[in-house]
């Protein structure tokens, strides 16, 4: 199984990707179109970007994490304010949740949703979902307040 | 040769008074991120106001905003784009842009790159070139961001673009440029005649070498956001006069291209192309040439 695929997994999705137009390169892994295919020489970036590996671990790309969004997986969905804090690196309490679907396994990992069904990025679970108001319900691990991140480091 | 007073009096020589510009931000909807997403309104509940550019199609100035535009979630999902007007227009020049191999010679940051991915509704393919490794990592988050899976990103010098061993249907060649004075008070301090000739000399070794590789009956549309007739239509006359391409008419904002400069006449295709003197968007130029087919 690619690191994409186990990564999917957790969320109890299940998307399968045509390996033929699967591309590694420098451990970073992207979904080529069939034109795109046929160019692949020696890139820097293309196609959809769906990952890195690091040190034994996959970082998803936002690309694959809408497409997860798409597909059935673990995800909750988070009122406005607690969908901005989440963006700004936040936990998740569960008072700030308004919808559960797929996995409440406390250690599960699920995607994290606006009220538009926009995926946020996703975290882990870390407590009942519908529990108590004043404790962490899900970890936060990637939001997308990382493109801001990742920004700041390139200047720094 | 520099200083303000030095450029002052050749903008006047090429018939433009000087006035302090008053540019307005601006964003550009990224239209197929954002179909169905209710944009306009979630904006203004964020206490965005804004108006939309009259000569564009999916620009807005922004008239005032309680929020940072680059740091809100709209934008972190790539429903839009942090885009100035004029840097807007070269895009949209392209006829027919859907399903075609398009280059995009100096493509970091990667704004226009976006841009071309939405108009062709990410079909077709984009190949984009830049030397600068550092503003291709900033690139990749733009095109992450905004989702964009039709494009190819090579840390290549587009003064070598033939090693790829493509031919292309379109070309957008943004050189890299002298700038002008609008969004840079310390511009005149910091720019002399000699390295505006320097640019102009990159600039045509830029457009000599991706005319090889555009495809007969190919479109390149060439800009810069210099208002130094060297990097403009000096180059252009040059274009016109060495690499067998036809500059068409445009529509878009500006004035016509200038067809004398110092009392030299240019061709008269030069003519065709536009002129933006700072106001309320940046100085630009952009012209569009074709490469007319074999008979």
């Amino acid at each position: 199984m690619k690191p994409y695929e186990t990564f999917s997994s957790r969320f109890g999705g299940n998307i399968a990707f045509n390996p033929e137009f699967i591309v590694e390169k420098s451990q970073r892994f992207y979904l080529l179109n069939p034109r795109l295919k046929k160019m692949q020489n020696n890139f820097y970036y293309a196609g959809l970007y769906l990952g890195k590996m690091k040190d034994g671990i996959f970082f998803p790309s936002f690309n694959l994490l809408n497409m997860l969004a798409d597909e059935v997986a673990n995800k909750i969905v988070v009122d406005g304010k607690t969908a901005w804090l989440f963006t700004c690196g936040r936990d998740i309490f569960a008072s700030g949740i308004v919808k559960v679907m797929g996995s409440r396994r406390k250690g599960d990992a699920t995607l994290v949703l606006n009220e538009f069904r926009e995926c946020l990025g996703f975290g882990w679970i870390a407590d009942d979902l519908s529990g108590s108001a004043e404790r962490v319900a899900v970890k936060n691990v990637l939001d997308l307040g990382d493109f801001l991140r990742r920004e700041r480091r390139s200047k720094e | 040769m520099s200083g303000k007073q030095f450029f002052i009096d050749r903008y006047a020589k090429l018939g433009w008074t000087y006035k302090k510009p008053q540019v307005r931000q601006s964003i550009r909807i990224n239209q197929v991120n954002s179909t169905g997403k209710r944009l306009i309104e979630r904006l203004r509940s964020l206490g965005v106001e804004f108006e939309k550019v009259p000569f564009l199609t999916a620009g807005y100035w922004i008239n005032s905003t309680k929020v940072s535009l680059g740091a809100t979630v709209e934008y972190l999902l790539g429903l839009y784009s942090i885009q100035e007007a004029a840097a807007q227009i070269p895009a949209t020049l392209f006829h027919a842009l859907h399903g075609k191999n398009v280059l995009d010679a100096c493509a970091a940051p990667g704004g226009k790159t976006v841009q071309l991915a939405d108009l062709m509704g990410n079909s077709g393919t984009i190949t984009g070139l830049d030397i600068n490794k550092q503003r291709l990592s900033a690139m990749v988050n733009h095109l992450e961001r905004c989702h964009i899976s039709n494009t190819i990103i090579y840390n290549v010098d587009a003064r070598q673009a033939k090693l790829l061993n493509r031919k292309f249907d379109r070309v957008l060649l943004d050189v890299p440029c002298s700038g002008n004075f609008a969004g840079d008070q310390e511009w005149f301090n910091r720019r002399t005649i000699g390295d505006i000739e320097r640019n102009a000399d990159v600039q045509r070794a830029l457009f000599a070498e991706t005319a090889t590789c555009l495809n007969e009956g190919g479109e390149i549309v060439y800009s810069t956001c210099s208002l130094e007739p060297e990097e403009d239509e000096l180059n252009m006359d040059w274009a016109v006069k060495n690499l067998g391409l036809k500059i068409q008419k445009i529509d878009c904002l500006g004035s016509d291209g200038l067809t004398e400069v110092f009392g030299r006449r240019l061709d008269a295709q030069v003519g065709f192309c536009r002129r933006i003197w700072p106001d309320k968007t940046q100085g630009f130029f952009v012209c569009k040439l074709r490469k007319e087919p074999l008979s």
